[in-house]
């Protein structure tokens, strides 16, 4: 589903990935780790096609995103669902329409986009807030909404950059089982963090990053 | 881009209008403005134009006769512009009847008349020409011809005046698109930067945009509308604003140099389209400056 080869990333002369070769299968559910400026982010936003690597190359399910055009890309990211560690919500627009706009942007119907916004803010458990505004909510719910975005398209791939990294600890445990409910569904699922809480009682494949490198895996 | 989309874009346009309402209002009345300047430029230009125009079609000529002329030769003369088809004798002012204009026009400056001994103004033939254009008339020969005259003193007519006006004419023509010109880069630089200015209100909007897998059109396209409001708008506007004007002003007898009542017209619908043109393309343009760089995420 994900492959990275010789994958190179420097910004000026400071070096934020280098070398990095890492395949992850369909279906698969990854930790990415490491301390802050390992590059966990800057991995997660190349996978994206937020940034371009300064050499390697990147396969989102058979397609170099090297070689594809602007327009192609932004249609590939309609099947990646990304989560940001500041959610990245609109304030002015509802929980509602932050969650429509991903879905919006597609060109859906809108009964098709009412009826799967529903769906899924039920889903993660928001269904009596999609008229509050975002600053209304908890730093909880928010990261909730941010994920409802993510899902509500039903991507292939969902990255998540410390989707836990502002959240208590039950909050978290809440976020988890919300990310493993849909990599229950099919959906590959990677996650940056730091969070050794996090890691501690997961079987999940975990790759450790430091300095742009991966100096471990498990 | 699916045509499905188009409503839902054009809503956003309008929403974004009304949540950026201060900056278009200023963008919109400046372009409002500078479309009046420029509509009222064209009124002008129209007006005069139509002024000349019409002189040129029914020019008068003046024939002034010699005191001791007969009636025989004032016969002929009469009987000279008789046998011109374009031609016809509007009057005949008498050397008494001259002075007495003279007098009336003066007013209550008449009393620097009263010292003549005898009347100094020749009495004279006023002639008006009509149709000219599709005769072919020659003002100049039927000039020497009743200059040749026994009995005529001298013959004016305002052709000079005409090819006066003419030329003024293409100098109000070349400052007009010069104006123009500048106005219309004006307009360009305010939609550009009003344009920019709500892109700046709204670039965190764009970027989670980007993020979720919007094109480049889905972004681009409502500031296109708004580009586009904001130049129907500005034209509409203008338009009314100048309307009001005109029929202010076209309430009142207007006089030019004092030679006649005039007729103030509207500017011709061909020109208020131009109007509504030259705003909707402006602002057309105007946004597709201002998008351009903005979309790299």
């Amino acid at each position: 589903m994900i492959q990275l080869f010789h994958l190179f990333k420097n910004f000026g002369p400071s070096i934020a990935l280098g070398d990095l070769n890492l395949r992850v299968h369909e279906g698969e559910f990854v930790f990415v780790t490491g301390p802050s400026g390992a590059g966990k982010t800057t991995l997660l936003r190349l996978i994206f096609g937020a940034e371009i690597p300064t050499s390697g190359h990147i396969l989102i399910n058979g397609v170099n995103l090297s070689r594809i055009s602007r327009l192609k890309l932004d249609l590939l990211r309609r099947k990646i669902g990304f989560v940001f560690q500041d959610f990245k919500l609109l304030p002015k627009k509802t929980v509602f329409e932050n969650v429509a706009l991903a879905l919006e942007v597609t060109g859906e119907h809108p009964s098709f986009i009412r009826k799967r916004t529903h769906r899924t803010l039920k889903l993660v458990g928001l269904a009596e807030k999609e008229k509050a505004y975002p600053l209304q909510l908890s730093g909880g719910e928010q990261q909730r909404v941010a994920i409802a975005r993510a899902i509500v398209k039903d991507p292939l791939i969902l990255l998540a950059d410390e989707p836990t990294g502002n959240l208590d600890s039950d909050l978290t445990k809440d976020i988890m089982i919300l990310f493993r409910s849909i990599h229950l569904k099919g959906t590959t699922v990677v996650i940056a963090t730091h969070s050794r809480e996090l890691l501690e009682d997961t079987a999940q494949r975990t790759v450790f990053l430091h300095n742009g490198r991966i100096v471990g895996k498990k | 881009m699916r045509i499905r989309l188009l409503p839902y874009l054009f809503k956003q346009a309008l929403n974004n209008i009304l949540s950026n309402r201060v900056v278009h209002a200023i963008g919109l009345g400046t372009m409002v403005v500078s479309l009046l300047i420029f509509g009222t430029f064209l009124l002008l230009f129209v007006n005069l134009n139509a002024w000349v125009q019409g002189w040129g079609h029914s020019m008068s000529m003046s024939v002034y006769l010699n005191d001791d002329i007969s009636a025989a030769q004032r016969a002929e003369i009469t009987s000279f512009i008789g046998n011109l088809a374009e031609a016809e004798i509007k009057r005949f002012i008498s050397k008494d009847a001259a002075l007495r204009d003279l007098r009336s026009a003066l007013g209550s400056q008449a009393g620097v008349l009263e010292g003549l001994s005898d009347n100094p103004l020749p009495a004279s033939f006023e002639v008006t020409f009509t149709d000219m254009d599709d005769r072919g008339t020659d003002l100049k020969g039927i000039k020497q011809a009743l200059q040749d005259m026994y009995g005529v003193e001298e013959v004016q007519y305002s052709e000079e005046w005409l090819h006066r006006f003419e030329g003024l004419m293409n100098i109000i023509k070349l400052v007009g698109f010069v104006i123009g010109g500048l106005l219309c880069l004006g307009i360009l630089f305010i939609v550009t930067n009003t344009i920019k200015l709500t892109i700046y209100s709204r670039k965190e909007e764009i970027e989670i945009l980007k993020l979720v897998g919007a094109t480049d059109w889905f972004v681009k396209i409502p500031y296109l509308f708004e580009g586009m409001i904001q130049g129907i708008l500005s034209g509409v506007f203008a338009l009314v604003i100048l309307y009001f004007g005109y029929f202010l002003i076209s309430t009142k007898k207007m006089y030019f140099l004092g030679l006649a009542g005039l007729d103030f017209v509207f500017i011709p619908y061909q020109y208020t389209l131009l109007i509504i043109l030259i705003s909707v393309s402006l602002g057309l343009l105007g946004c597709f400056i201002a998008v351009g760089r903005f979309f790299d995420i």
